[in-house]
């Protein structure tokens, strides 16, 4: 079965991938060891895991203005998430750093979408202009 | 967005497709910030090329193989390797090849290729009311706080925004966010950029992403010290934009910087709170390695000091002190006979980048075939806690904060000094 929740659309394109949920926000420089993916910032609910392919859910992003520079190296790497759901509008920095790199991002579910993510559930995620559908296996 | 006919057809493809792909990033982002229109900016700090990160020289290259060119005067960020004097860094000289190929690109995308983070000190000063971009947030906030341009800490898109000349309305290019968010009132006599570089970091830490407001100097700042204030606050915080009471144009008093709301309540800083940043930065050490001045990169008047401090000294053996200042200033200061009375010290003077900036660096990935291998270095001592805090995070090694005159006395000498020791 599967559920689709609407969003406000910040980076169009589409991908799908496993759903990782993390219940922190994960600042991509510093938390994220850009050579492996794995997240390796004190971040109890995905500490240790990859972020290559999959589609983060998190409910905000944690700013630096250096952001998008590990972003899209996670991208040269081949290690970058296929898509990013942030509960909150993401600061300009991931937002340029999704752009450059071909992520496409939302934000602000019109659901908490919290109670159906599953960790590894199949999902995708849609941007056309500012309107998104985040799909997931439940 | 509401869009001139100069900015569709660049969405549109028909200005070529540089600009069409910097046009389509730049309405991503506004429309994501609620930006109603795009302002027409007037400099551009952008993006190097960084030859320590993977295919990131290959993005500059990549855009002037697809003919982007920049449309307003823009100068270039601080670089991974000295592109002239690389050996005295200890880099390889791969890196420095690499780093050479991101000069050609900046050729012929027509930036001025300064590889500094601070351009304004090689002549790139934009006034009051300039729209403009930075991807170096000591630029963003140097050139928003003591000159009175406009701009956000931008990343890659400082490089979109000078293809087209154009970017989105939001942030620090609105008057609504030019306004304090907090009143910081200085109860101490900092002196020189380190100390201020301290009162930097306290307050950014204090006041997040807001804008603050700091007032109650005894004299008016310096620029090396207005310079090293911005430093230190974007460093410990995400703030863009701080005000100087009649520094800050246009700014005359407190109740101006806070644009007629109410004046809250200020916070008092004391010369405890400028001493506990240098008490931050002082890690257990066996030896000292390297004793860094010059950062931000250091300006012609900074080069003058360290040239008199160190007249008729010498560098203790064992110990490299570097200079780093970008290329303008450098020829500058040789031509001054700067360069020649630090060197004879036994002083490096270093462009194009800094210690954090260079293969020190152990958070980066760069293309293994360059063979770049981090030294292990003991310790480094430096004068900016912009420098410490990165040295710390990113060289991952001991690191020692205090003022110039004491890091020179520390070179001299083989032994830390901190700052106001006898």
């Amino acid at each position: 079965m599967t559920r689709r929740i609407a969003l406000r659309g910040i980076v169009e394109g589409s991908a799908r991938g496993p759903i990782l949920p993390s219940r922190e926000a994960i600042s991509f420089l510093g938390d994220v060891d850009i050579r492996s993916g794995r997240v390796v910032g004190d971040l109890p609910s995905v500490r240790g895991r990859s972020l290559a392919g999959v589609v983060l859910v998190m409910p905000y992003t944690r700013g630096s203005a250096g952001a998008w520079r590990f972003l899209h190296q996670l991208f040269r790497h081949g290690n970058a998430p296929a898509a990013i759901v942030s509960g909150t509008l993401p600061d300009p920095s991931v937002v340029q750093g999704a752009i450059l790199s071909g992520i496409p991002v939302a934000c602000d579910p019109a659901e908490d979408p919290w109670p159906l993510l599953r960790d590894g559930a199949a999902a995708s995620l849609v941007v056309v202009e500012d309107r998104a559908v985040l799909e997931i296996g439940t | 967005m509401d869009l001139t006919q100069a900015e569709r057809d660049m969405l549109e493809g028909r200005e070529g497709p540089a600009r069409e792909r910097a046009m389509k990033g730049l309405v991503q982002l506004g429309r994501a910030y609620g930006a109603p229109r795009m302002v027409e900016i007037g400099y551009a700090h952008i993006h190097a090329g960084m030859a320590l990160y993977l295919e990131d020289v290959e993005l500059m290259e990549e855009l002037a193989s697809i003919d982007a060119r920049m449309a307003v005067p823009a100068s270039v960020n601080i670089a991974n390797a000295d592109t002239v004097n690389w050996r005295a860094t200890g880099a390889p000289e791969s890196l420095a090849r690499l780093q050479r190929r991101a000069a050609g690109a900046h050729a012929r995308l027509g930036s001025d290729c300064t590889f500094t983070c601070t351009p304004y000190w090689a002549g790139h000063w934009p006034t009051w009311n300039t729209h403009m971009t930075s991807i170096e947030s000591t630029v963003t906030i140097f050139c928003n706080s003591v000159l009175g341009a406009r701009s956000n800490r931008d990343g890659f898109f400082a490089v979109y925004a000078g293809m087209t000349g154009r970017y989105p309305l939001f942030g620090y290019h609105r008057d609504e966010m030019r306004r304090g968010t907090g009143l910081f009132l200085v109860d101490a006599e900092p002196s020189g950029p380190s100390d201020f570089s301290c009162l930097g970091f306290h307050v950014g830490a204090a006041i997040g992403d807001g804008v603050p407001v700091v007032a109650g100097f005894a004299r008016r700042p310096t620029l090396d010290e207005l310079d090293a204030l911005g430093a230190g606050i974007a460093t410990s915080g995400g703030a863009s934009m701080f005000i100087v009471p009649g520094v800050t144009p246009p700014y005359a008093d407190v109740e101006a910087a806070f644009g007629g709301r109410d004046v809250p309540a200020p916070t008092r800083i004391g010369r405890a709170a400028i001493d506990a940043v240098y008490a931050r930065y002082r890690d257990a050490h066996d030896a000292i390695d390297i004793v860094h001045l010059g950062c931000p990169h250091a300006s012609w008047e900074e080069m003058k000091h360290y040239a008199r401090l160190l007249d008729g000294r010498r560098i203790a053996p064992g110990i490299e002190l570097w200079i780093t200042a970008s290329r303008n200033v450098r020829n500058a200061a040789a031509e001054a006979g700067l360069v020649a009375r630090l060197e004879a010290a036994g002083a490096k003077v270093i462009s194009d980048t800094c210690p954090m900036s260079c293969h020190f660096a152990r958070t980066v990935s760069p293309d293994p075939a360059l063979g770049v291998v981090p030294p292990r270095l003991r310790a480094v001592v430096v004068d900016s806690a912009k420098q410490a805090k990165y040295v710390r995070d990113m060289i991952q090694c001991p690191v020692l904060l205090t003022g110039a005159e004491e890091a020179v006395e520390t070179a001299c000498s083989g032994r830390f000094v901190p700052r106001g020791a006898p």
